[in-house]
């Protein structure tokens, strides 16, 4: 059984993006609640910072913090200062989405995105 | 489209992309052995151009310090869409708590108050020590930031939101949103005056592994960790003023 | 690949697979937090501390209490509205606590 997994297991970091992204994005398609589907949209969003990590991480290598030790070869700080940045912008993009549904609910009084009809002048 | 229909074109699109991931996944470099060059470069350069020995601090305020300028500003739009949403419909202040009616109010537990009251200091204070560290060990404005900002939502949960708003005044916050974005923005600029490149480093550098080495990257430090405190504490401010209703009672908290 | 970098993969599948299939909200926002703690202990096991920390206070911390206020606030709404709409005459049964 493990001997059958163990060449597999190199795909895992890939395998795991893609899974949170498709499982998120499943989601999504399927919600019955604007709240719920933001929070799956955080599923969608951590699926971007694993791929991004695991594309940057290097086997063996230390974090590219040089403070008790001289530079050497380390794990990629381009990438960590992407997604270092992406989730604190990430968080205030959850903020905005969550007052449109709490303005849509004021509105309209659903949150169900199955209820909701087009706004008409 | 029916619900039922939608879930069939999704599961179909999945199956349809499912050979392609596998092509992708299968031809990638293998996990842990990517080439990185660009990362490798600053790695191997960064400590003695720029003094300062945490690289993501180097690449977000300095290699890349563009691109965190257009963060900042992407953070201050969403924030200010946020509140301007929020406001819109409902006015500046809120008074009255709301309640769901028939059910029962429980008052704060003593030891929730006495850990929240403990650890909303020393967290505001962790999050000014990772903030001050940006240059040196892992931290940074954005970090230092978020957790300023979880702090605040200590001394909320400790205190309740009357005790809350004596200290947190949503002025407060705009004035470091606005002006923690404006200082980074001003950052660039002074460079320009000085005919330099935007944002290009004109300050002593200092010693490298010195709490304030780095030069310039300390202002912009400082003025990232102001935007994200005060833009968090924006939005937990304008979502607790979402729980109150307008009318003015008698105090009962 | 180390095996605790293995097991902490599967652990963030495992969460976030929870946090998109758990449809109350109330529920969901505590497997949000779970998914956010879980994502921060990945990212220390790939040598991103500075990230971990990021993660750490929004992922786990800011951002589902934002989500347990909007909850709360709509829940509010909801109940006055089925409270108030029999009777829009007459004031609503004030429940002192």
């Amino acid at each position: 059984m493990t001997g059958f997994l163990l060449p597999l297991l190199p795909l895992l970091p890939w395998a795991v993006a893609a899974w949170l992204f498709g499982v998120g994005l499943y989601a999504i398609v399927t919600s019955r609640h604007y709240v719920h589907l933001i929070g799956c949209l955080s599923v969608v969003q951590a699926s971007t910072y694993v791929l991004l990590l695991a594309a940057g991480y290097r086997h063996g290598a230390p974090a590219p913090i040089f403070y008790s030790r001289p530079p050497t070869l380390a794990v990629d700080p381009v990438l960590q200062a992407l997604v270092l940045t992406d989730i604190v912008i990430g968080a205030t993009v959850t903020a905005l989405l969550l007052a449109l549904v709490l303005q849509l609910h004021k509105r309209r009084g659903t949150i169900d995105p199955e209820r909701v009809r087009p706004m008409r002048r | 489209m029916s619900p039922r229909l939608r879930r069939a074109v999704f599961l179909l699109a999945c199956v349809c992309l499912l050979p392609a991931f596998a092509h992708v996944a299968s031809t990638m470099p293998a996990f842990g052995a990517h080439p990185l060059p660009y990362g490798d470069l600053i790695n191997a350069v960064g400590v003695r151009e720029r003094h300062v020995t945490n690289m993501v601090s180097a690449i977000n305020f300095d290699y890349r310090g563009f691109d965190t300028l257009g963060e900042e500003f992407m953070m201050l739009c969403a924030v200010t869409g946020t509140t301007i949403l929020l406001r819109g419909t409902r006015g500046e202040t809120q008074d009255r708590p709301q309640r769901v009616p028939g059910r029962e109010i429980r008052p704060r537990a003593d030891a929730t108050v006495l850990i929240c009251r403990l650890l909303a200091g020393f967290t505001v204070l962790f999050g000014l020590y990772v903030l001050l560290h940006a240059m040196t060990t892992p931290g940074g404005g954005f970090q230092g930031g978020v957790i300023i900002a979880s702090g605040l939502l200590l001394a909320f949960l400790g205190e309740g939101y009357r005790g809350w708003r004596h200290v947190a005044h949503s002025e407060l916050f705009d004035a470091a949103e606005g002006g923690g974005a404006a200082l980074y923005a001003l950052c660039g600029f002074a460079s320009m005056l000085m005919g330099l490149p935007f944002l290009q480093n004109m300050l002593p550098l200092g010693k490298s592994g010195d709490l304030f080495s780095g030069g310039l990257m300390l202002v912009e430090n400082a003025g990232v960790g102001l935007a994200v405190a005060g833009g968090f504490g924006i939005l937990l401010l304008e979502f607790l003023e979402e729980t109150r209703e307008p009318e003015p009672v008698q105090e009962d908290e | 690949m180390s095996g605790l970098i293995a097991v902490l993969f599967l652990l963030v599948a495992a969460t976030g697979t929870i946090v998109a299939l758990s449809r109350v909200p109330r529920h969901q926002v505590i497997a949000m937090a779970a998914n956010g703690l879980a994502l921060s202990l990945l990212f220390m096991a790939l040598q991103a501390p500075d990230v971990a920390f990021a993660e750490l206070a929004a992922g786990t911390a800011a951002i589902p209490l934002l989500f347990l206020v909007v909850l709360a606030s709509i829940r509010t709404d909801l109940i006055t509205e089925r409270v108030e709409r029999p009777a829009p005459g007459e004031t609503p049964p004030v429940q002192k606590p």
